[in-house]
C-alpha cells in the first residue's frame, strides 16, 4: 500500500509542470494571525476569466495576464510576533529554484526593513515560462508560484488598481 | 292517475350514463382545481427550476474564482511593486 501511494506521489510530481516548485509551509498556518493558501490551476483560471468584465480596464488587464497561464499558487502568511517562521522554511523553498531552469533575477535584503525578497524566472528556450517570488519580513512570509509565461511588467502596472497600493519612487532617487 | 305513475316512472326509469362519463367528470374537476397542469407544462418547468439552479450555483463558483483570481493579482502585484521600490531605493 505504501508503495502505491509512493508511486502515486511520484506520479503526480512527475504530471506537475517543472515551474510548478512545492509550496511545504502548511505548518506555518497554525501559528499565523492571518494566512492566504492559494491553489488556481489553469482550468480554474480559464474559469474564472469567463466572469471578469472585459468591458471594465482593471478586469481586462487581468484577463489579458491570465491568458496562457498554468497554474498561481500562493502562501502568504502574517504574524503577531517575530521569526514565527524560520530561515529553513524559506531554503525549502529555495532549494527548489536552482539553474539553469531558475534564474535570480533580482534580490534585495534591505536592513531598514529587516526584509529579504526575490523574484526568480523559469526559462526555457530563452522564454519565461514562470516566476516565483519570495518575500520574508520578522512578521511575514510570502511565496507566489506563478506557472506560465508572466508579463512583469503588467503585473508590477495593476499597481494603483483592486486596491493595490501604488508605489511611486521619489522624483530625486528616481532620476540616479 | 296511471297516467301519473306512467309519467313518474319513466321520470325516474335507472338509465346508464354513456362509457366515459366517468374520464370526463375527471377531467372536468381536475381542469377547474386548475392543478392539472399538462405534462409538458410540469416536464417545462422542472427543467426551468433546474436550469436556473445550476446557472446559480455556476455563477456563484465563477464569482468566488474570480475573487480568488483578483486576491492572487493583487497580492502578486503588491509583492512586485514593493521589490521594484527596494531595488530602486
Amino acid at each position: 500500500m505504501k508503495i502505491h501511494l509512493l508511486a502515486l506521489a511520484a506520479a503526480v510530481v512527475a504530471m506537475a509542470a517543472p515551474q510548478q516548485f512545492q509550496l511545504d509551509l502548511d505548518h506555518l498556518a497554525a501559528k499565523a494571525s492571518n494566512a492566504v493558501d492559494l491553489s488556481l490551476t489553469g482550468p480554474t483560471l480559464r474559469f474564472a476569466a469567463k466572469f471578469l468584465d472585459g468591458h471594465d480596464p482593471d478586469e481586462a488587464q487581468i484577463k489579458k495576464l491570465i491568458g496562457g497561464l498554468q497554474g498561481i499558487y500562493i502562501k502568504h502568511f502574517e504574524f503577531k510576533h517575530d521569526n514565527e517562521w524560520t530561515q529553513a522554511d524559506l531554503d525549502r523553498v529555495r532549494n527548489q529554484l536552482h539553474a539553469p531552469e531558475w534564474e535570480r533575477i533580482v534580490g534585495v535584503k534591505s536592513a531598514e526593513e529587516e526584509s529579504n525578497a526575490e523574484i526568480y524566472l523559469h526559462v526555457e528556450n530563452g522564454k519565461n515560462t514562470g516566476v516565483a517570488i519570495l518575500e520574508a519580513e520578522p512578521r511575514e512570509l510570502t511565496v507566489v508560484n506563478i506557472v506560465g509565461p508572466v508579463d512583469l511588467e503588467g503585473l508590477a502596472d495593476l499597481g494603483g488598481h483592486f486596491d493595490i497600493p501604488k508605489l511611486t519612487i521619489p522624483k530625486e532617487k528616481k532620476s540616479k | 292517475m296511471d297516467w301519473l305513475d306512467d309519467e313518474l316512472k319513466r321520470a325516474f326509469e335507472r338509465q346508464e350514463p354513456p362509457p366515459d362519463f366517468a374520464a370526463r367528470t375527471i377531467a372536468r374537476a381536475r381542469r377547474r382545481s386548475g392543478l392539472a397542469l399538462p405534462r409538458w407544462a410540469v416536464a417545462a418547468a422542472a427543467a426551468l427550476v433546474i436550469a436556473s439552479a445550476g446557472y446559480g450555483y455556476r455563477w456563484r463558483q465563477g464569482e468566488a474564482a474570480k475573487q480568488q483570481v483578483l486576491l492572487a493579482f493583487r497580492i502578486a502585484s503588491t509583492k512586485v511593486n514593493h521589490i521594484q521600490m527596494q531595488v530602486l531605493r
